[in-house]
């Protein structure tokens, strides 16, 4: 049952995705049915639906969360780059995280790269060893800020 | 009255958005080690994609080439997030020597 339910989300996104490439063109809707339905079988071979789902509430706030702090980042690195002084104190952190294994760890970590003053560079286990812009701003906060945010997700 | 206001917001974004990718361009100049230069690539990169995609939106002929723009933005992000990973990782790598393909 959760595999027909995982399929049926699946073409369904897919579908939306087609529905975007072909810009809403009726006579590909055919081929894109088609072809959603196929894609969506295949993918669960290889991508066997997962617990928990994110939870879309959730999904929604990170997001948000994300969009706000991305723009902060791109206009902190912009800043830094501007200025005669080239402002930097570049340094390693390894942070622990308590999140599951597999989607949320690789979510935070991509995530993280985009957010202000943070790259994530090797993630062993729980282990995610990030690169900081600056080691003087309180990196350790904003990265558990984000992992809050993404624990919030996946809560099952 | 508001399309001009409306086509004078889009400029701006659009403007804005190329300075951002100009200003990432600049961090390769300036910045001095890779894991420093891929900070300002991917944040400024993402933040410019993010201002023209916002200045186009409103132009687009429907809401099926509006997710085409939308859909655009995202996978870029993706894929910048998991270029930079990748790189940041075999750099690391190879400052422990080995050649950075382990997991």
């Amino acid at each position: 049952m959760a595999y027909a339910g995982s399929a049926a989300v699946r073409t369904a996104l897919l579908l939306v995705v087609w529905w975007a490439l072909t810009e809403g063109d009726p006579g590909a809707a055919g081929f894109g049915l088609g072809a959603a339905v196929l894609v969506a079988l295949v993918s669960l071979r290889f991508f066997p639906p997962a617990a928990p789902h994110p939870r879309l509430a959730a999904t929604l706030a990170f997001a948000g969360y994300f969009l706000l702090r991305s723009m902060v980042a791109g206009v902190d690195v912009a800043r830094r780059l501007l200025s005669p002084r080239l402002p930097l104190r570049p340094g390693y952190l390894t942070y622990t995280t308590a999140l599951a294994e597999g989607r949320p760890r690789w979510l935070l970590a991509n995530a993280l790269s985009l957010l202000p003053g943070t790259l994530s560079v090797t993630l062993r286990g729980d282990e995610l060893e990030l690169h900081c812009l600056d080691t003087s701003l309180p990196v350790h906060e904003d990265v558990a800020r984000a992992e809050h945010w993404i624990a919030r997700m996946f809560a099952g | 009255m508001s399309d001009t206001l409306l086509l004078v917001l889009q400029a701006l974004l659009l403007v804005t958005g190329c300075l951002f990718f100009a200003v990432g361009t600049l961090g390769l100049f300036r910045l001095p080690d890779t894991l420093t230069r891929i900070h300002a690539l991917t944040k400024a990169d993402n933040l410019g994609l993010g201002l023209i995609v916002m200045g186009l939106l409103p132009a687009v002929a429907g809401p099926a080439t509006a997710a085409k723009i939308l859909l655009i933005w995202l996978v870029a992000l993706a894929a910048s997030a998991t270029a930079a990973h990748l790189v940041g990782r075999a750099l690391r790598a190879m400052e422990d020597g080995d050649d950075g393909s382990g997991p």
